[in-house]
């Protein structure tokens, strides 16, 4: 972390994990974005990570020593469906159902 | 102070609307058709629309567009709508989530 | 069967369902919002000619026209997996399955989050939130806020907020951290503004604006700014100041700012309280692919164009079939750009399924001809080098049509 960061400063919103978690988690495993979140569930929460996914990816990178600008060819979290938190009611097919043949 | 921007130099004044009875934590409010229940209340004064599950933080709307799930509220009885991408109805029972129980954690509240 | 299903009722989409109506296909819509129109229904601002930019007015012509097409519009449809199916593609909803032989994605933009201490607290939003709340629902987000973050889009909804009568007490960088990056440093944010200058609305700032071109010029910018911030329609912008904490434990109570050095390190002791009940966060816009990628489509990073783009061609194609994409989801540009590339959607698709008869060739290559213009005459960039970001996805398109070709 620099100097003047703020260690309690919260990065996930949605499972209020701190910049301080972050970095040391990136620090002491010295892993990638992916492995973080799977660490502190920073961006595995509510949003689905839409808020926070890109602050965690530059966090990590920074303190692997690296650029915070997204590596060509390199796409270090993945989206899986749903994107959106969604109700097993929903999923079921409760609402009206639109398919036509 | 008036919650809401009647008259706009460019926009021009806000057109006649319907007003809308709803309920918020057992409050009632008024709005107007064509609101979402995140601008209605705005509108109120009202800017908490939840606490944290874990923490208990006041949050309420973040992105207003329905990304960030900060909004999320309990519409009629169904949990987990985004109060910002939301109109309210007449009779809209509305209800803001609270701070879970956390038995098995060292501080949390007790079931 | 619907023959084009689309995500996004914003100014790409429904420029690409008026097209594609207008030669003859079944169009349905599919949006999370209240209202069509998506992130244009917010946008209010002054062209260099003067005349006024309305997204009210302009998303009302677009959703007027479709609907005398016979396009059908969901809205409050949040569409959460989408399926490459034997028919085309299916899309899963909040609002019902749909399928139809051809999908256009036109999700648009989402905003980079700036973390400060204290950003969780209800009456911190994003700068869009604030916008939407403005000019979309007419509703007064605060009495006095603070903006932080110094960019093309904070200066534009400042000016929407003042316009509706809001007060701005300023407008400052965020506390410089392992998260903020370059946003937080000065000299970066005068660099970037250099070529937003020549909008500002005083004469001197545009003057300036020129010789900020020069970096030493820009040195000298940062090292004597004024301490009482630099006056943008009446919202004093402080290049020198930053957010080092918002408080208050209910809500917004106000914001803690201090001076900052000409490389963004806070001045000890510089700190004062500035009393506030909103405030705004301005970050910056990428585009909102996550649809792409759960379809299947690649995705390459072109920091030029926000972000992880889907990768596409001229034509709104991508490498699956019929499967497209148009407006902010391919890079960050305008809203008159968005309409454009609709436009070249929409034919693309009727094009690819044999509609629209002779010469639709030549109209979809006079539309793309047409985005590419309104590129070049563009006043203002949210990206001063979109232009590079656009040749880069290109070269990325014909690169792998030249490997698929060797490889068949």
């Amino acid at each position: 972390m620099r100097n003047m960061d703020s260690p309690s400063m919260i990065i996930c919103r949605c499972e209020e994990i701190t910049l301080q978690e972050i970095v040391e988690t990136a620090s002491r495993f010295r892993c990638s974005a992916r492995e973080v979140k799977l660490r502190t569930r920073a961006g595995m929460g509510f949003c689905g990570g839409r808020t926070c996914r890109m602050l965690v990816d530059a966090i990590v990178r920074q303190t692997a020593g690296e650029p915070a600008e997204p590596l060509p060819d390199a796409f270090s979290l993945t989206y899986r469906p749903p994107v959106r938190p969604v109700s097993f009611s929903e999923l079921g097919g409760e609402t009206p159902d639109e398919r036509q043949n | 102070m008036n919650g809401r921007i009647d008259r706009h130099p460019i926009l021009g004044p806000l057109p006649p609307r319907k007003q809308i009875r709803f309920q918020f934590d057992d409050r009632t409010y008024l709005g107007y058709e064509g609101e979402t229940i995140a601008a209605a209340l705005l509108a109120n004064g009202v800017r908490a629309l939840r606490r944290h599950e874990a923490s208990g933080t006041p949050r309420g709307i973040y992105c207003n567009i329905g990304h960030c799930f900060e909004c999320r509220v309990t519409v009629d009885g169904k949990d987990n709508i985004r109060a910002c991408l939301t109109p309210i109805r007449d009779g809209m029972v509305v209800r803001s989530g609270r701070k879970l129980p956390a038995p098995f954690v060292v501080g949390g509240d007790s079931l | 069967m619907t023959d084009v299903l689309i995500i996004g009722a914003g100014p790409a989409g429904l420029s690409a369902a008026i097209a594609c109506a207008e030669n003859g296909l079944r169009v349905k819509i599919l949006d999370e919002f209240v209202k069509p129109g998506g992130r244009l229904l917010g946008q209010l601002h002054q062209e260099p000619d003067g005349k006024w930019w309305n997204g009210i007015e302009e998303a009302s012509a677009l959703h007027e026209r479709a609907m005398s097409l016979g396009v059908e519009l969901v809205l409050g449809a949040s569409v959460f997996a989408v399926r490459r199916k034997e028919h085309g593609w299916q899309a899963e909803s909040t609002k019902g399955v749909h399928q139809a032989r051809v999908l256009l994605l036109a999700t648009g933009a989402a905003e980079w989050p700036v973390p400060i201490p204290g950003w969780t607290l209800p009456g911190v939003m994003s700068i869009g939130a604030a916008q939407v709340m403005t000019n979309v629902h007419r509703v007064r987000v605060g009495r006095r806020g603070v903006i932080i973050g110094i960019n093309l889009l904070a200066a534009a909804i400042a000016r929407e907020l003042q316009l509706a009568g809001i007060e701005l007490a300023a407008m400052v960088l965020p506390l410089r951290s392992t998260a903020t990056g370059e946003s937080a440093n000065p000299m970066h944010v005068m660099k970037s503004l250099s070529h937003i200058a020549p909008l500002a609305p005083s004469a001197w700032i545009r003057t300036a604006g020129k010789l900020l071109k020069y970096p030493a010029f820009r040195q000298l910018g940062v090292r004597f700014f004024p301490r009482g911030g630099v006056r943008i329609w009446g919202i004093p912008v402080h290049l020198r100041k930053c957010a080092v904490e918002i408080y208050g434990t209910s809500q917004v109570k106000g914001v803690r700012i201090a001076d900052v050095t000409p490389d963004g390190r806070v001045v000890p002791g510089s700190d004062k309280d500035v009393p506030a009940d909103f405030v705004c966060i301005a970050g910056g816009l990428y585009p909102l692919a996550e649809l792409a990628a759960v379809a299947g489509c690649p995705l390459m990073p072109v920091p030029e164009l926000g972000g992880f783009v889907p990768v596409h061609n001229e034509t709104m194609q991508t490498p699956l079939p019929g499967l497209y994409v148009a407006g902010n989801i391919t890079g960050i540009e305008n809203a008159r750009i968005a309409m454009a590339q609709g436009t070249v959607a929409g034919l693309s698709i009727s094009l690819d399924n044999g509609k629209g008869g002779a010469g639709m060739r030549e109209r979809l290559e006079q539309a793309v001809d047409h985005v590419r213009r309104l590129r070049e005459s563009a006043p203002i960039r949210f990206h001063p080098r979109v232009s590079e970001g656009r040749a880069k996805m290109a070269e990325a398109w014909r690169q792998r049509q030249a490997d698929q070709g060797a490889s068949t």
